[in-house]
C-alpha cells in the first residue's frame, strides 16, 4: 500500500501519513469532510483528490482555486509515480510505494486492456496540437451541399445523416417527374463522406450521366439527375 | 421491411480468464448490439451487459408501435428511428455511469457500444468506443463506426505522430464514464446481399477489415462467425471476441398501387 506523508514545506518534519488503498478513492482539503484535511487558507474547500483507476493511483485537481502541484508543476491531473511530491498550499505530500510493491510504471502486464483517457491528460495532449487541430477543422468535415442547377432553385445543406429525394412531399428535397419515386433516393453521411443511393420509382437517378442501381460515393462537383431536377454536389465552403 | 439473415457469436479468447463482452441479436426488433466492457473485477461484463439490456428493453417499445409519442429531444439532423436508436444509446449510458458510482467495485467501470438498427428500407448504426462496424457491399469492405481512441484520433491530426503501447487500447469516449455521451451514427440505404459486421476488437485486433471481407462474402452468417472467431483464437486469441453477422436476404417495399407494383418489376 503507497504512503502520502504530509508535511510543512519540503524540510519539515512529517505531520502525518496516510495510507493509500488500491480501489478507493481520497480526498484532499480544507473542509473537515474530507479525508485529508489540511487547514490553511491555502487549501481549497475540496482541492484535489486520488483514485485508484486502472492499475495506478490518479491525482485530480478540483478546479482548485490555488492548483495543485507535482514536481512543482502545475498539474490538472496525474497518474502519480513513486516518491512525486503534490504541493498543496504550503504543504506537500509525499507519494511513496511500500518497499517490494508492484508498481504500474515498471509492469505494465495490465497495458492490453481497454482504458479510457483521462480527459484531462487527453486535452493537455490535444493542446500540443493546436496548430495541427486548427488545420484539422478547415480540412476536417465538409458538409456536402447539393446544389440546383435546373429543377429547383437555390441549394440544400446535406445536415441531415440521412436526406430524402422524392416527390413524396415529406422528401426533404422534393423533386418533380412522373417516374420519380416517391421517395428516388437518399443520400447518407458516413463517416468517409456522402453516399447517394436509389430507393425506388422507374426512372433511377443519374451521377454524372450513369444511372445508379445501388449506391455511389459522391465527389465534389458530380452532377446528380432526378426525374427534372438537376443537382451538383459540392463541398461547403 | 428488412429481412435479415443473422448470428452472433460471443467467446472468451484464449489468454482471458472472464468475458467481459456481451451481445444482444433480435431479428423481430431489427436490433443488434455489441458491447465490450472494462474496468476490473466483474465490473466490464456488468457494464456491457448493463448496456445490451437497457437498449433491448428501451427500443422494444418501438416494435409495431408508429404511436409512441415523440421523445423528449430530437436532433434534427436525424431520422425519426435514429433519434431512437441515439436516445436508447444515451440511456444505456446513463445507466451504466449511475450504476459505476453506485458501487466502489464498480467505479470507473463502462464499456463500448456498436449497435445496428434496421428500419423499413434502411439501417442505423452508432457506436461509441472502438468496437468496428464493417459493411460489406458488391465485394468491398467499409468502416461505418467510428473509432474513439486516441491513436485513431491523433492519426488524423497528424499522421506521422508516434504512440507507445499504453495507448494502444486508449478510448477517447465510452459508455458510462461520463454523465452525457456523443455515439457517432449513420443511416445507410439498404439493398439485397448487403453484409453487416459488428465486433468487439478482441476481433480487430487479429483480424484486418479485408480478412473480414473474404471471408464473410459468399458465406452465411453462421459460418462467417465461427471462422472469424476460430482465426482470431489461432492469432493469439488476447481478448474476448464477440462478432454478429447480419446478411440482408431482402427488401419488402410496403408500397401499395400499381406505381409500386412497376417500380418492383422494374428493379427486380
Amino acid at each position: 500500500m503507497p504512503t502520502l506523508t504530509l508535511k510543512f514545506k519540503k524540510d519539515s518534519t512529517k505531520i502525518r501519513e496516510y495510507q493509500l488503498e488500491r480501489g478507493q478513492s481520497v480526498s484532499i482539503g480544507r473542509l473537515d469532510s474530507n479525508d485529508i484535511v489540511i487547514e490553511n487558507l491555502a487549501v481549497s474547500g475540496h482541492h484535489a483528490k486520488i483514485d485508484w483507476a486502472g492499475n495506478g493511483f490518479l491525482l485530480t485537481d478540483l478546479k482548485s482555486k490555488n492548483g495543485t502541484f507535482v514536481n512543482d508543476q502545475l498539474a490538472i491531473s496525474h497518474w502519480l509515480k513513486q516518491s512525486d511530491i503534490i504541493t498543496i498550499g504550503k504543504h506537500i505530500l509525499i507519494f511513496e510505494y511500500a518497499a517490494g510493491e508492484a508498481q504500474p510504471d515498471k509492469g505494465d502486464q495490465k497495458m492490453g486492456e481497454t482504458m479510457v483517457m483521462d480527459t484531462g491528460k487527453y486535452r493537455s495532449m490535444l493542446a500540443k496540437n493546436v496548430s495541427s487541430i486548427t488545420s484539422q477543422v478547415d480540412g476536417g468535415e465538409k458538409t456536402g451541399v447539393l446544389s440546383f442547377l435546373s429543377g429547383g432553385e437555390g441549394e440544400v445543406e446535406l445536415t441531415k445523416k440521412l436526406t430524402k429525394i422524392g416527390k413524396n412531399a415529406s422528401s426533404d428535397i422534393v423533386v418533380k417527374g412522373f417516374f420519380v419515386g416517391q421517395t428516388a433516393a437518399t443520400v447518407s453521411k458516413r463517416p468517409d463522406g456522402y453516399y447517394l443511393s436509389y430507393v425506388g420509382g422507374f426512372s433511377k437517378p443519374k451521377v454524372n450521366g450513369q444511372a445508379v442501381k445501388e449506391s455511389v460515393g459522391l465527389k465534389p462537383f458530380d452532377m446528380i439527375e432526378i426525374g427534372s431536377a438537376k443537382m451538383q454536389f459540392v463541398h461547403k465552403t | 421491411m428488412v429481412i435479415v439473415e443473422s448470428a452472433g457469436i460471443s467467446d472468451v479468447g484464449r489468454k482471458r480468464k472472464g468475458n467481459e463482452d456481451s451481445l444482444f441479436v433480435d431479428d423481430e426488433l431489427g436490433l443488434y448490439v455489441v458491447a465490450d466492457g472494462m474496468g476490473g473485477h466483474q465490473a466490464g461484463e456488468v457494464a456491457s451487459s448493463l448496456v445490451v439490456k437497457t437498449m433491448r428493453d428501451y427500443m422494444k417499445q418501438f416494435k409495431n408501435n408508429d404511436d409512441v409519442g415523440e421523445l423528449a429531444y430530437t436532433d434534427k439532423t436525424l431520422s425519426r428511428d435514429a433519434n431512437r436508436l441515439m436516445s436508447g444509446v444515451h440511456l444505456s449510458n446513463q445507466v451504466v455511469h449511475q450504476i459505476s458510482n453506485s458501487k466502489t467495485g464498480y467505479r470507473g467501470m463502462g464499456s463500448t457500444i456498436s449497435a445496428a438498427y434496421f428500419t423499413a428500407d434502411t439501417f442505423i448504426v452508432a457506436n461509441v468506443g472502438d468496437s468496428p462496424i464493417y459493411l460489406i457491399r458488391n465485394s468491398s469492405v467499409e468502416t461505418l463506426s467510428v473509432p474513439h481512441t486516441v491513436i485513431a484520433e491523433q492519426m488524423a491530426i497528424n499522421p506521422d505522430a508516434k504512440f507507445g503501447k499504453p495507448f494502444q487500447h486508449m478510448l477517447t469516449r465510452a459508455m458510462g464514464i461520463e454523465k452525457t455521451v456523443k455515439p457517432d451514427i449513420c443511416e445507410v440505404q439498404c439493398f439485397k446481399n448487403d453484409i453487416l459486421v459488428l465486433a468487439s476488437d478482441g476481433l480487430s485486433d487479429k483480424v484486418a477489415p479485408k480478412e473480414v471481407l473474404d471471408i464473410a462474402d459468399n458465406r452465411s452468417p453462421h459460418k462467417t462467425c465461427q471462422m472469424l472467431v476460430d482465426l482470431a483464437n489461432e492469432r493469439g486469441g488476447d481478448d474476448n471476441i464477440t462478432i454478429i453477422v447480419l446478411k440482408v436476404k431482402a427488401i419488402r417495399h410496403e408500397k401499395s398501387g400499381i406505381a409500386g407494383f412497376f417500380s418492383r418489376i422494374i428493379a427486380g
